[in-house]
């Protein structure tokens, strides 16, 4: 199955400043993908590459197999995009913004949009600039969603969300997503949202991918083992760690790989997403990458 | 797109509208006391057949401050600053181009679409001012030169919105700030058409040069042609074509009768000469720089195309 998003060796720089170098990611078509990293970690500048907002320094990114750039007219029916603050025209009313996304694309679902606003309680003569955050955000992912997209790239949708309105925006997202079969990729740095909606993982960090595999298949992969104090560069054996920290008289070792034999006075514990994420990203060494795939015309 | 465009835009359509429909009831006004028959002959103020007593108050006030002919020059800079700087430059600095470009309308057909509108109804506006300037300065008669409202003539005027326009939207787009942006197309029309009228209008075609023997055609109501545009102050030339000092050449004739005069100037050889542009040339001169400006609008909308699509990120 050809990917919604891939990128082979992609860099962006701003002046002598590089916000992403050599990204190799290939995201899972039909999941809900995150895109996770501190900031200016390059997960907008990556978005907008996929968006066709921006063009690579070096290397590509496809969409369903074509650049956006090249072939904006291929792509732009299918793909969705949000950027980072959800602008729009503020001065526009709701109905003017529903009227805009009805000219501007050949897809669109006048009837979902309506009956999706509708549902969310968006009076439809409010203009843009007054909504809450909350509403603001629905609306525009309502007309992200309109496009009928097959590819929908989401840059901190939630950011700006208080929990309750997160809770609700990534449910209206998980449904939406179910109906049609889209695939997503959204970033965030809020990775306790993730866990519930999200089912593949990308890593970011320093403009490069730190981590990258199904969410499932990393918790799996990743255990807590915490024991005595243990020396610098000491591990129990068939494991990699990832991240080590040590107290005066405990050591907690995030560790990737099947521990076997847990030696004396040790004791394992899942990693949760939230604590994986943040073991890797503060070693910026360390790293997983999918093995290379055949590419499957 | 052409709705989109229309209420993106509905703002600055209806103030443009107001500013037009100004002009035209203050040119109207102004047309209607310069062609009134009440206006005794007596009564007329430098260029305009204007009554002083009653009636013609609000032309009046108009025309003390000079605001039709100085007005009607910064019109163009007006539409070019106020509606073609904003149309990419506010979109950059909001950041809606993020939700404008992931539409699905390429770049292109969203910035062609919008500078079509823009124009087609700026050009409309612009060739109906520039109509009611055409029927003011030929309602003056022969009591003005028409070179002295060159610049508000209809063919400039447009060719000037249309450049104002290209240029507020170029340098959007480069600049990406709306204010900014506004400041350098004001300054970059201004400039611009200062430098044409200054430095490159006398140029357009090679200037006539006026001869006479005649002392009076010092005061510079002499010649066959009293429209046309004089470039320089009558001199005094000898026979081998030396120009000689007005005051001597003036001490030598100053005793003599103007018959006298005359035939004095013409034994000696000394000629009165002037350079000027003859009257008949004022639609060739309209024209050329009308071309200027419409060669620099094409550019400068090609150059816009250009960066929206490809540049602007």
């Amino acid at each position: 199955m050809i990917s919604p998003v891939q990128a082979t060796g992609l860099g962006k720089r701003y002046g002598r400043t590089w916000a992403l170098q050599d990204y190799s990611i290939r995201v899972p078509a039909g999941r809900i993908a995150a895109l996770v990293g501190p900031n200016g970690a390059g997960k907008t500048t990556f978005l907008h590459l996929a968006a066709g907002l921006l063009r690579p320094t070096v290397g590509e990114v496809r969409v369903f197999g074509r650049s956006p750039q090249e072939h904006p007219l291929l792509l732009l029916d299918r793909v969705g995009f949000v950027a980072q603050d959800t602008p729009m025209y503020g001065d526009f009313s709701v109905a003017d913004m529903v009227r805009f996304g009805r000219e501007l694309n050949s897809h669109w679902d006048q009837e979902a949009v309506e009956t999706r606003l509708q549902r969310l309680n968006i009076p439809f003569d409010r203009k843009i600039g007054r909504l809450s955050g909350g509403q603001r955000s629905q609306v525009a992912l309502t007309m992200a969603l309109g496009k009928r997209p097959e590819l929908l790239l989401l840059d901190e949708p939630v950011a700006r969300l208080d929990p309750l309105a997160r809770r609700e925006f990534m449910q209206g997202l998980t449904e939406a997503v179910a109906e049609n079969g889209t695939s997503v990729l959204l970033s965030s740095h809020l990775v306790a949202d993730l866990e519930r909606v999200c089912d593949y993982l990308v890593i970011i960090n320093g403009g490069r991918v730190q981590v990258a595999g199904d969410i499932d298949e990393l918790l799996a992969a990743h255990r807590l083992l915490v024991g005595p104090r243990t020396h610098e560069g000491d591990r129990p054996p068939g494991v990699e760690v990832v991240r080590a920290q040590h107290a005066e008289r405990q050591s907690s070792l995030w560790v990737r790989g099947k521990v076997s034999t847990l030696p004396n006075g040790w004791r394992e514990e899942p990693v949760p997403l939230e604590e994986l994420v943040i073991a890797y990203l503060s070693v910026p060494a360390a790293g997983t990458l999918p093995k290379p795939q055949l590419e499957v015309a | 797109m052409i709705w989109v465009t229309w209420r993106q835009h509905r703002l600055e359509g209806a103030w443009s509208l107001l500013l037009v429909a100004a002009i035209v009831l203050c040119l109207g006004i102004v047309i209607y006391e310069a062609g009134h028959p009440g206006c005794p002959a007596g009564a007329r103020n430098a260029d305009f057949c204007l009554p002083n007593n009653a009636g013609g108050l609000l032309a009046q006030q108009i025309m003390r401050f000079n605001l039709v002919q100085y007005g009607l020059v910064v019109l163009p800079a007006l539409a070019g600053a106020f509606v073609g700087a904003p149309l990419v430059a506010r979109e950059i600095e909001n950041s809606t181009l993020r939700l404008a470009w992931t539409q699905g309308v390429t770049r292109t057909r969203w910035i062609i679409a919008k500078l079509s509108l823009l124009f087609i109804l700026l050009m409309c506006a612009a060739a109906l001012v520039g109509i009611l300037e055409v029927i003011l300065i030929n309602s003056m008669g022969s009591q003005a030169n028409h070179w002295n409202w060159f610049d508000q003539q209809a063919p400039l005027t447009v060719a000037a919105t249309a450049f104002a326009l290209a240029l507020g939207v170029a340098s959007g787009a480069v600049i990406g700030r709306s204010i900014p942006a506004m400041a350098a197309t004001l300054i970059g029309v201004v400039a611009t058409r200062f430098s044409l009228a200054v430095f490159a209008r006398a140029h357009y075609m090679s200037p006539v040069l006026f001869t006479s023997h005649d002392p009076n055609s010092l005061n510079g109501t002499l010649g066959a042609t009293p429209a046309a545009w004089w470039l320089d102050e009558p001199s005094f030339r000898d026979a081998s074509g030396q120009t000689i000092n007005q005051i001597d050449a003036l001490s030598q004739i100053a005793n003599l009768s103007p018959a006298d005069a005359i035939t004095y100037l013409r034994d000696h050889g000394i000629s009165i000469v002037q350079y000027y542009q003859p009257a008949d040339r004022f639609w060739t001169f309209q024209s050329i720089e009308s071309g200027i400006l419409l060669v620099l609008t094409a550019a400068l909308l090609g150059f816009a195309v250009y960066w929206v699509t490809r540049r602007v990120t």
